[in-house]
């Protein structure tokens, strides 16, 4: 619980607001912490390219939005982040628990992360690389940065960093 | 009655609401037949509408309209879902069904087949789901914003067909930041 209440806290003295989530057990216990804090919008959403036109919608209402999610959701949601998120140059974070790093059972999951990284350059994506937990501490100036360069960014973090949190 | 029939007239009411537009013909008509600031158009990301107008929604207080196309809804049907589950009082998601990709050249959609988005969007557990014909959409639309209790989906079936048109001027930035100001956050235009 201690790596998943310091990423939260961090994002919220970073003035993140709104969160929603496609499930991952990585991101188990920050979805527990954010289901009970009254302070933010949190909800679950089916699809992660859905849940970027959401935080789109949330940036135009004034919220500082996040989603969190596998690497795998970035897959699924190249458009909407270049056609919608950085055509409007709109600020959201990406909280991607980074499946298929060291650590990882389970093979399939290598495809996705042997490319994550490339996709999210290729997009231009600023990413903040988490292995270890002293790195969580960037994550409050990360998120505003995000906000003063008005783009999306990414927040990766590991499976060992991530699988141990109980 | 066509899509941009429709817009036409139901100017009066957007005029006075949020307005998310889908991409594509339905933000070029509508900015042809009335530009607001608060009419955010769409320049990418086919399908997002209905999700960007309940993040909207969600995140401040005013009423807020998406007007979506039913092949747009086909292309994020999941969204129903969440909508369902999560969409406040001050949402209405108006999709404009006209069995057709009208932006694309007006091939026929689903909807034009066996798919009914009314029982979509039941089954995704929207409660106030109304079906109703282009005529009706005024009436309909006045009473979804005027329950403050509830969000609403209303499907308007009308014809396909589209008017020539040129792509909207406006760029980005400019579509964001105008939106932004008539809702109050941005201070500096």
């Amino acid at each position: 619980m201690k790596i998943s209440k310091k990423i939260i806290d961090n994002l919220k003295k970073g003035g993140v607001d709104f969160y929603l989530s496609v499930p991952c057990k990585l991101l188990a216990n920050m979805i527990d912490i954010l289901e009970n804090d009254k302070d933010v919008y949190y909800s679950a959403v089916p699809r992660e390219e859905e849940g970027m036109g959401i935080c789109a919608g949330a940036y135009l209402g004034n919220k500082f939005p996040c989603i969190m999610m596998q690497n795998t959701g970035i897959g699924n949601s190249v458009n909407a982040i270049v056609s919608l998120l950085q055509l409007y140059q709109m600020p959201v974070i990406f909280l991607i628990s980074y499946r298929g790093t060291p650590g990882e059972p389970v093979g399939a999951q290598g495809g996705m992360a042997k490319i994550t990284e490339d996709i999210l350059q290729t997009l231009r994506i600023p990413i903040l690389h988490c292995s270890s937990e002293k790195e969580l501490d960037k994550i409050s100036t990360f998120s505003k940065h995000a906000k003063v360069i008005e783009s999306p960014v990414a927040i990766l973090c590991d499976f060992n960093l991530m699988k141990d949190d109980k | 009655m066509n899509r941009f029939d429709l817009l036409n007239k139901i100017q009066n009411i957007l005029k006075d609401n949020l307005v998310i537009c889908n991409i594509g013909l339905p933000s070029q008509e509508l900015y042809k037949i009335s530009d607001q600031p608060n009419f955010f158009y769409m320049l990418g990301s086919m399908g997002l509408s209905s999700s960007i107008g309940l993040g909207l929604a969600l995140s401040q207080n005013k009423h807020v309209i998406s007007i979506d196309g039913d092949g747009s809804v086909l292309m994020n049907m999941n969204t129903l879902a969440t909508i369902g589950n999560r969409a406040p009082s001050n949402y209405t998601l108006l999709i404009i069904d006209n069995g057709s990709y009208g932006s694309t050249g007006d091939q026929r959609t689903f909807t034009d087949e066996k798919t009914s988005l009314k029982d979509v969007a039941l089954g995704a557990g929207c409660k106030n789901v109304i079906e109703c014909s282009g005529e009706e959409t005024i009436n309909e639309l006045n009473k979804a914003i005027d329950d403050k209790d509830n969000s609403y989906v209303i499907i308007s079936k009308i014809n396909s067909g589209n008017v020539k048109i040129d792509p909207i001027p406006l760029n980005p930035i400019t579509i964001r930041d105008r939106f932004r100001k008539f809702i109050g956050i941005v201070k500096y235009l």
